[in-house]
């Protein structure tokens, strides 16, 4: 079976055609995924901007995400399962779509760049914590992110347009 | 349509109707891509803007940036709420002008404008207080931030439901 067809079964599905055909479970479910870009990607932009060393520069660097995290990774929660759903009903033109590929790329992309700064940057993390401009890294990894979240946005915004 | 708080005579169509003929609202409806551009730039406004409130909420109520105290998240955070607050109402004008016809018969337009300018009085009035003051204790921290995030997330939903209308 080629991805082409998955995706058409996938979207024939009786729960893929039920949101599909909904009077109020697609844009409930839009409108959720819309909004949760505020938890998700809104909060998560706070802890870039204090590791680019542009906000809350007296406060450890550790200090703004660990207690900010917990929030962003319950955004991203609700984005998967809101975006799982939003896939589901509409494969077909998702996978036709030039701007859902791109935005799987920057997911990708963002995901590979938070792993780095995870396993690579932070371990050195303890020599840095407290200045208030992190070292070119950690500054970089800071920007890369907040670049690519913005191209997964636009791209998923765009994408809509060629429904 | 006519608006339910205003009188017939003074109806708000005539404004309407000059935004819509005018050359930026012409120009983006004529263009396919101003449009879709406009739109990306509101959106990631909208998640600057939402998501600063929100992390300044959660202080308020006692559940983020807790090893801070809710005066200097607010000093942080203040200039990001403001300009992105700018750039979505810069962007949304733009967006207006090219559809401000569509706009006047679209009920959850209305209802995004009324709860806007509601959001934006509580939060540079009651939000402003509660997060700046010393006088102000945990009700009204509770009060500033139940209230802020409701009328924002109330404005950001009626915008969505502009589209689907």
């Amino acid at each position: 079976m080629s991805i082409l067809e998955v995706c058409q079964w996938l979207q024939d599905t009786q729960i893929g055609t039920a949101i599909r055909e909904s009077v109020w479970w697609f844009p409930l479910i839009e409108g959720t995924h819309v909004l949760a870009l505020a938890l998700s990607v809104g909060t998560l932009i706070v802890i870039d901007l204090r590791l680019t060393g542009f906000i809350m520069k007296d406060r450890r660097v550790s200090e703004v995400s660990r207690q900010l995290l917990p929030w962003s990774m319950t955004g991203f929660l609700i984005m998967f399962a809101t975006g799982a759903l939003l896939f589901w009903c509409q494969a077909v033109k998702a996978y036709g779509s030039i701007y859902f590929k791109l935005k799987i790329l920057g997911l990708l992309l963002a995901g590979i760049n938070a792993l780095i700064f995870e396993f690579r940057t932070r371990r050195t993390i303890a020599l840095w914590d407290a200045d208030a401009i992190p070292p070119l890294r950690a500054r970089i990894a800071g920007f890369t992110g907040m670049i690519l979240w913005a191209g997964v946005i636009a791209a998923g915004r765009t994408m809509a347009y060629n429904f | 349509m006519t608006h339910i708080y205003l009188p017939a005579a003074f109806s708000l169509h005539p404004f309407f109707q000059w935004c819509d003929s005018t050359a930026v609202g012409e120009a983006i409806r004529d263009s396919r891509v101003i449009f879709p551009i406009v739109e990306s730039i509101h959106l990631l406004a909208l998640t600057v803007l939402l998501g600063s409130i929100l992390v300044l909420n959660l202080r308020l109520l006692g559940s983020g940036l807790r090893s801070q105290q809710v005066e200097s998240v607010a000093k942080s955070l203040a200039p990001l709420t403001f300009w992105s607050l700018l750039t979505m109402l810069v962007s949304g004008a733009l967006l207006f002008c090219s559809e401000a016809l569509k706009c006047y018969e679209n009920p959850p337009f209305w209802a995004k404008m009324e709860m806007l300018a509601a959001a934006i009085v509580f939060q540079y009035t009651f939000v402003r207080y509660a997060a700046r003051s010393a006088r102000a204790k945990r009700p009204q921290h509770i009060l500033a931030a139940c209230g802020s995030l409701a009328l924002w997330f109330g404005v950001a939903a009626a915008g969505r439901a502009i589209g689907f209308y």
